[in-house]
Formats: structure tokens, sequence, C-alpha cells
């Protein structure tokens, strides 16, 4: 990784260079990433999530994303767009304008959902709207 | 506060919100306008599909679209505190499997006032409950039928076609008809408007798939005075009513007065199939009714019109004369829409100032001729809101199901709606039928 890696919300080919940053660098970030694996398991939750939701890593990791960790996402908007992709062994990179409930106040957020066909590793990012 | 006794203190503070985060049921908090104040992720989940502006601000805007009398319910609790409504179901669609398994088909929602400026509100999928209880529902139908006490009922035996097929003295009692009655159809026991061929011919299938079928509604004497009235139709056991000749009994038919049970059902029904605010069916009724006839009309064909209202330029009135003005000119358009359509046709609040009427056993340019008379009617008679007059027009959007033709509701409902659309692009105030696009995705 190079220090020139555009690793912004909005980068392109953000999917290959998130599954390459190990938990420091993911941490450094300043938008939240959800990592999960085939089975929906979080494997990456860096420290901008962490801090926003107001729940800790190990809370969190290893817990099935849709159901134990993050319910609002589970829905068509969301998970059905992961599952579609997964079935359809597509590429999966939208970025939806959407709403959380971080410390259970509404919070306006644009999210971006990474899939990539022949990787395991999936990833939804949030960014806060200003 | 020593760091040990603050490690804990947060330690718990995560462990409550992680507890909320993952109640299995939606959450909300809000003021009394609705603006939301606290919410969990499971009303997000719930609610961001649904709502109108893609936020989560206000809680009656995010269902304004599904659950549009929320506002007027909370406005009318006139009680310092307490529950608003209580399990209250909202119909988000048919409930016809869909291609999305995501997508859920009743919520239930309930609404606790907490004092002059807060309110709690529970939200949660019932989807799955809704369906089990519909299935029970029929079978409750069939057994207060039974064991309901009778005081007098009109035996009435029928042939294969729905004709009565012998008179006796329970038929002149109940109904006052002679025995000149044989040989019509059932129908001679409905209103006029009440039924129709198609949906005669109906009941007699059901009877032959389920063992019996079972409806209320208003009957009629021969005097022209109604009652109402429960009727149950059974086929006759051990004949096969293919073998029969015309004329020969293959149904039965007990037919039974319960006028004075009349107020008692329609109280009870009304708290469930009823708008609110305008009293016309609600979107709950419109469903069930909907699938029920496109269930018929798929097993017998015959066509079927929808016509999708919306009142014109509806926020300008709400934003010059005020809301209770916006719901006073509502509760007249529905008026004006019962009085128009007939007593079969089924007419609903579907949205905010959006009505749908479902209409049996009739085509495009039938539903046109009616939409037409219903337009004409509100443009030249101005609602009058406590004195004030006020003026309004409406659009209509029409699709049809041809006999024959095999349409699902949704479909029929998304066409009818870019009719509606295409009326209002063209200039309001108008009616248009659905051009024959294809359906978009």
């Amino acid at each position: 990784m190079t220090a020139a890696t555009d690793l912004s919300f909005t980068a392109p080919g953000l999917h290959g260079h998130l599954s390459q940053l190990n938990q420091e660098q993911l941490d450094t970030l300043d938008f939240g990433v959800i990592g999960f694996d085939t089975d929906t398991n979080v494997s990456q939750y860096n420290r901008h999530e962490s801090e926003a939701a107001g729940l800790t890593a190990p809370r969190v990791v290893g817990q099935p994303l849709f159901t134990n960790v993050a319910p609002c996402l589970n829905n068509f908007m969301v998970a059905q767009r992961f599952e579609d992709a997964q079935d359809e062994a597509s590429a999966l990179d939208d970025t939806i304008d959407y709403v959380l409930t971080l410390r259970m106040r509404p919070v306006k957020v644009k999210l971006r959902l990474l899939a990539a066909p022949g990787s395991a590793q999936r990833y939804v990012l949030v960014q806060r709207k200003l | 506060m020593s760091s040990a006794a603050h490690a804990q203190l947060a330690a718990e503070h995560e462990a409550l919100i992680q507890f909320l985060y993952l109640a299995p049921v939606g959450l909300v908090q809000t003021g009394i306008d609705g603006e939301i104040v606290m919410i969990n992720p499971i009303s997000a989940q719930l609610l961001m599909p649904l709502s109108r502006d893609g936020t989560l601000t206000n809680l009656f805007t995010a269902l304004e679209d599904v659950a549009p009398e929320l506002r007027h319910l909370c406005a009318m609790f006139a009680r310092p505190n307490g529950m608003i409504c209580d399990g209250l179901h909202i119909h988000l669609n048919s409930g016809a499997p869909g291609k999305r398994m995501r997508v859920p088909h009743v919520l239930s929602l309930s609404l606790l006032k907490l004092d002059g400026a807060r309110l709690m509100a529970v939200l949660s999928d019932v989807s799955e409950q809704v369906r089990r209880e519909r299935q029970l529902r029929q079978s409750d139908a069939w057994l207060n039928a039974l064991l309901t006490s009778i005081s007098d009922y009109a035996l009435v035996g029928l042939d294969r076609e729905g004709r009565v097929s012998d008179w006796n003295e329970t038929i002149g009692r109940v109904t006052g008809f002679p025995a000149s009655v044989v040989g019509s159809p059932y129908s001679v026991f409905y209103p006029d408007d009440s039924t129709t061929p198609e949906r005669l011919q109906d009941r007699l299938r059901e009877a032959d798939a389920n063992g019996w079928s079972l409806e209320e509604g208003p009957r009629l004497r021969a005097d022209g005075s109604q009652f109402w009235g429960s009727a149950m139709i059974s086929p006759l056991p051990d004949r096969d009513p293919d073998a029969l000749d015309d004329g020969e009994p293959a149904y039965c038919l007990v037919l039974r007065d319960i006028s004075d049970k009349r107020d008692a059902i329609a109280r009870r029904r009304k708290s469930v199939f009823c708008d609110d605010l305008t009293g016309v069916a609600n979107r709950r009724a419109f469903f069930e009714a909907a699938e029920l006839e496109l269930t018929r009309n798929r097993r017998t064909p015959r066509p079927t019109a929808l016509i999708l209202f919306d009142a014109d330029h509806f926020k300008q009135i709400n934003d010059r004369y005020g809301h209770p003005a916006g719901d006073c000119v509502l509760r007249q358009l529905g008026m004006a829409l019962s009085n128009t359509f007939r007593q079969v046709d089924v007419v609903a609040r579907v949205g905010g100032e959006e009505f749908a009427v479902l209409l049996p056993s009739s085509n495009l340019a039938g539903a046109t001729v009616v939409a037409e008379r219903l337009r004409q009617l509100v443009a030249s008679q101005p609602a009058v809101c406590e004195g004030v007059s006020i003026a309004y027009t409406v659009s209509a959007g029409i699709a049809a199901i041809d006999e024959g033709e095999t349409v699902d509701l949704d479909t029929l409902i998304k066409r009818a709606d870019q009719a509606l659309y295409a009326a209002k692009a063209n200039g309001r105030n108008r009616v248009e039928c659905w051009n024959g696009e294809r359906d978009a995705s």
C-alpha cells in the first residue's frame, strides 16, 4: 500500500484496497467500515464505526451482521442487494442514502455497499452526511 | 467517581445500547407532532423502505403513504395520556408472494401518549400472524353461524345454476316471496346493486370447493324493504351438480334475518375495516377484497376494473384552509364516492388524499363512465366545511382486467397509478385510462 493510494469513501476500487488493510490502518479511516464474510458474520469493524455506534469491536466481531449487529439494514434496500449479488455472483458497488439509528438517534448517512465475485469479504461503508 | 466505577458504568451503558439495538421490535419516541427523538434499528429496517422523503425525521410523514390517518388519530385523542392505538394493522401491499422475500405485508403499530409533548411507538412486522389469522377467521365465521341463536330462517333449495327450486313456508315468512319466486336466481333476495351474476356463481363454486359459503349483507323482501341477513350456501350431500337437471335442487341456502345483531357486527367490522376519517373502507379491507375478487376472476373469467382517485392540489387546501378543513373535504369526497358507486364496488381510502374503487364485473368503458360522473359531481359541488365553501377537483386513473386476462393486483394498481399520473400531467380534473404501456419492472 503506497501513500498515494486513494482510501476516501468514494475512491474507486476500494474493495480491493480494504481487504489488504490491517486493523490499525482501518482505524485511521474517517468513515465507518463493517466487513463481513459469506455467512454475514462481521470480521472487520473499525474505530470510526465503533465510536459512532457506541459499541466496542468484541461485542460485534463474529456476530451475524443483519440480525445481531445492524438489523436496520435487514431489508430489500441493503441486505437484499448483497444476497442478489451473491446469488448472481456479480459485483456490487452501490452508494445509497440511508438513516442509521446510531445510539438511538436517527442519523442521515451515505452507505456504500461493496462485494466482489470471488472474494469472501463484503463491506458496508458508512459516511455521515453533514 | 473512581475509574473502576466509571468503567463499570461505561460497560453497562454499552450493554444497554446493544440491548436496544437488538430488540426484535421497533421502538420510537417522538414529539406529539410525530417528530422522531429516539429510534431503534428495527424501526429503521421497517420504516426506511416506506419513507416518502428518505428520512426518518417524522414518524407520521414516514408512514403517510400507508397510514394516512395517524396524524388525525393523535389529534383526536383528547385524554392527557394513554394508548392511542394498540396493535393497529398497517397494510403495505397485497401480500401476494413477490420476488422480494424481505418486503413485509402488514405492520402492527401501537402508539402510547406519554403526556402533552411525547409519544412512544412500537412497530413490528406481523405479516405471518395475519396470514394465519385469515385462515382461522374463515372457520370462526362458520362456527358463529352455527352457534348464534337463530330466531327464524328461510330454507331455500337452489338448482345448480342458483335458481330457487322449491317454495316452502319459511321463504314466505322471512322474505315475503310467494311461490312464483321458483325459477328466479337467488339474487332475487339481494338489493339491486349489491351483487352481480358472476358473484352469485362465485358463491356456488366456493360452496363446491369448501363445503359452504357464508356472507352477511343487506337482503331484500318481496315488498322492497331490506333487512340485514346472513346467507349460508352448502351443496346438498351426495349430489353431483353436473348430473342434475335444471330446476332440481343442488344447493341449500339458509337465509337468516340478523338485523338485531347488525349494530354489533357493524361496529366490529368498522373498527377493523373502515378508515377512521372518512368511513369508507381502509387499505386492509381494500387489499383483502381485491385479492379475493382477483382470485375469483382467475377461476371464472370476467372483467374487473380499478379506479384510483386523487384530490388535486390537496396540499394547497390544507395550507390555505387548515388541516381540519382538509379532513372535511376528504370526508365529503368519501361520501360522494360511496353515493356514486354501486354497493358491490369497494370504495377505499388508500393514501392521504388517494382513494381506490374496485369494480367487480366492470370493464374499462363502464368504469370510465362512472369515474367521469364522479369527477363532474366533485367539480360542480364545492365541499362546505363549517360554512366555508371549498372548491376542489379530482383526477382519476383507471385500469381494467379483460375477461380471461391474468393480471396480479400489484400490476393492476401500478397501471391505474400510471393512468392517474397521466391525468395529473395532462392538467388534472381529468379521467385517464391506462394506455397499455409495457409494465415497468
